[in-house]
């Protein structure tokens, strides 16, 4: 009996001490990580438009955050988007707009969140909750930035995530306004080095720029060496001008597939390709109801 | 049960006499599903130096307070508690290279070494020999990871470090996860012939 009493004080001893160390670390840890994070997707989105911290987005320039929902009520299923409304100043809000599968209009809330908190998932979730009431379930799916000038817009970035050759693959897109491709960056892998890592590379990456959205329709890969000209244009070898016109010369090409990692190369060709068919597909359906309801937006 | 080796000795005997890839065979899971380059061997070689060593230093520290039947759990909840303070850290202050490491540095928790020294060594001796077995534990490790990273590396995909020394990929099939156990059966075989050629030597 006293056995007993002894493993169970010290266990529960010592699993005390390892929450204490453990809790602590992580308290003195988290913000760094989530400041690490929060760099490196920003740095991802300024590169892919163009722009370095050295070269800051101009202030003409406004970042809009679009959060996608799945809302069940019961059996029945809808997509909900979180957008800005048009804001002056700093008061911005925003509102829910849903959407039926069939691309008809539901209704739409206001919901109330500060500009900052609604980038955290957890009190994002809980304001969409409060706004549509109990007894629908939500769940967050993705989120778009669109990027606009003036009052154009420039373009649209898009994470995504798709199964590779081992785990996930995840990427932002850049896209057009009319969805052809700005940009790609591998932001998650876990390939082989030196077979499918070389996805990260800039001559792979890089085919997928100027690529017209037709081309992306139907986009595959092909198992041919790359071009010695083409290259060289993937790699910033040769100025930014002449490079562009290499890339459209060859916008009409499918991937070249990376040596050694077909699988690899496929499955970033068919995730790029799903990201901004589906894509596509859903902003129209939302700028149509819109148009059609009169919300107003930001973008 | 006082030690008789001295700190530097210890320390030796875990880099060559007892190294743990490649004289006790080992944690080879993750000696061949990493050590794809040096850059990797050097980091996951670090992060079991550490937890090598604080785990060691800890279970030295209390090993009058662990009851000997239920010696098991308490290491198990040592080095997972020392792994999770390493993994958080590592996320936090080196982000690039988390990224690449993230789920081995979470494996650290089953690496056998680990235990094993835990269970040999730090709970019978004092702390300060545990620490210097530990670190010489830990440096063999990660001695074996860079030296099997190198090999891979500069096979594999014609490059150190990350730059292309060779200009070409020798042998593509040293990337892959079979060609470490490949490697690491070369240097078995090099670390025994030099120990038998050394023992030939002295008689001689």
């Amino acid at each position: 009996m006293k056995d007993i009493l002894t493993i169970i004080l010290r266990l529960t001893a010592s699993c005390l001490i390892a929450g204490l160390i453990m809790g602590m670390t992580f308290v003195f840890t988290n913000k760094a990580k989530k400041a690490n994070e929060h760099a490196r997707e920003e740095k991802v989105v300024y590169s892919l438009l163009g722009y370095s911290k050295a070269n800051p987005i101009p202030d003409s320039m406004g970042l809009h955050e679009i959060f996608r929902y799945v809302i069940s009520d019961g059996e029945t299923q809808s997509i909900g988007y979180l957008l800005p409304s048009e804001g002056h100043g700093e008061a911005k809000s925003f509102n829910f707009v849903r959407i039926g599968l069939d691309g008809k209009y539901i209704d739409s809330s206001s919901v109330s969140i500060t500009e900052e908190k609604v980038k955290e998932q957890k009190e994002r979730d809980a304001a969409v909750q409060l706004a549509l009431g109990a007894g629908k379930a939500i769940r967050f799916v993705d989120q778009t930035i669109v990027v606009t000038e003036g009052d154009g817009r420039l373009a649209y970035l898009l994470g995504g995530k798709f199964p590779g050759f081992k785990t996930h693959i995840a990427i932002m897109l850049a896209l057009d306004p009319s969805y052809s491709i700005l940009g790609l960056e591998v932001m998650e892998h876990e390939e082989d080095p030196g077979l499918g890592a070389e996805i990260e590379q800039e001559y792979f990456k890089n085919q997928f720029k100027l690529k017209p959205f037709e081309k992306i329709k139907s986009i595959e890969v092909v198992k041919a060496p790359l071009p010695n000209e083409y290259f060289d244009a993937l790699e910033g070898k040769v100025d930014e001008s002449a490079a562009v016109d290499i890339m459209k010369q060859y916008s009409d090409q499918d991937i070249y597939a990376l040596t050694g990692a077909t699988i690899s190369s496929a499955a970033v060709s068919s995730g790029v390709r799903a990201m901004t068919k589906k894509f596509a597909y859903r902003l129209d359906i939302l700028d149509r109801v819109l148009n059609e309801q009169q919300i107003a937006v930001p973008f | 049960m006082a030690n008789e080796n001295s700190s530097f000795q210890l320390l030796a005997n875990g880099i060559l006499k007892e190294n743990p890839i490649f004289k006790l065979a080992l944690s080879m899971c993750p000696a061949v599903g990493i050590s794809t380059t040096v850059i990797n061997g050097l980091l996951l070689g670090t992060a079991v130096l550490f937890v090598q060593v604080f785990s060691s230093v800890t279970i030295s520290a209390l090993k009058k307070y662990i009851h000997p039947r239920i010696r098991i759990p308490t290491y198990t909840l040592t080095i997972a508690t020392w792994v999770t303070v390493i993994d958080l850290c590592l996320a936090a202050f080196f982000p690039l290279a988390y990224a690449k490491m993230g789920i081995f540095v979470k494996i650290i928790v089953a690496f056998a070494i680990i235990t094993m020294r835990l269970e040999m060594f730090a709970c019978k001796e004092p702390v300060s020999d545990s620490f210097w077995d530990g670190l010489g534990m830990g440096l063999g490790f990660l001695v074996g990871m860079v030296v099997i990273g190198f090999v891979r590396e500069l096979l594999g995909s014609g490059a150190i470090l990350g730059y292309d020394v060779l200009g070409f990929k020798p042998l593509l099939f040293f990337i892959l996860p079979s060609a470490g156990f490949f490697v690491v059966g070369l240097m078995m075989a090099f670390f025994n012939w030099i120990e038998v050629a050394y023992a030939q030597r002295k008689k001689g």
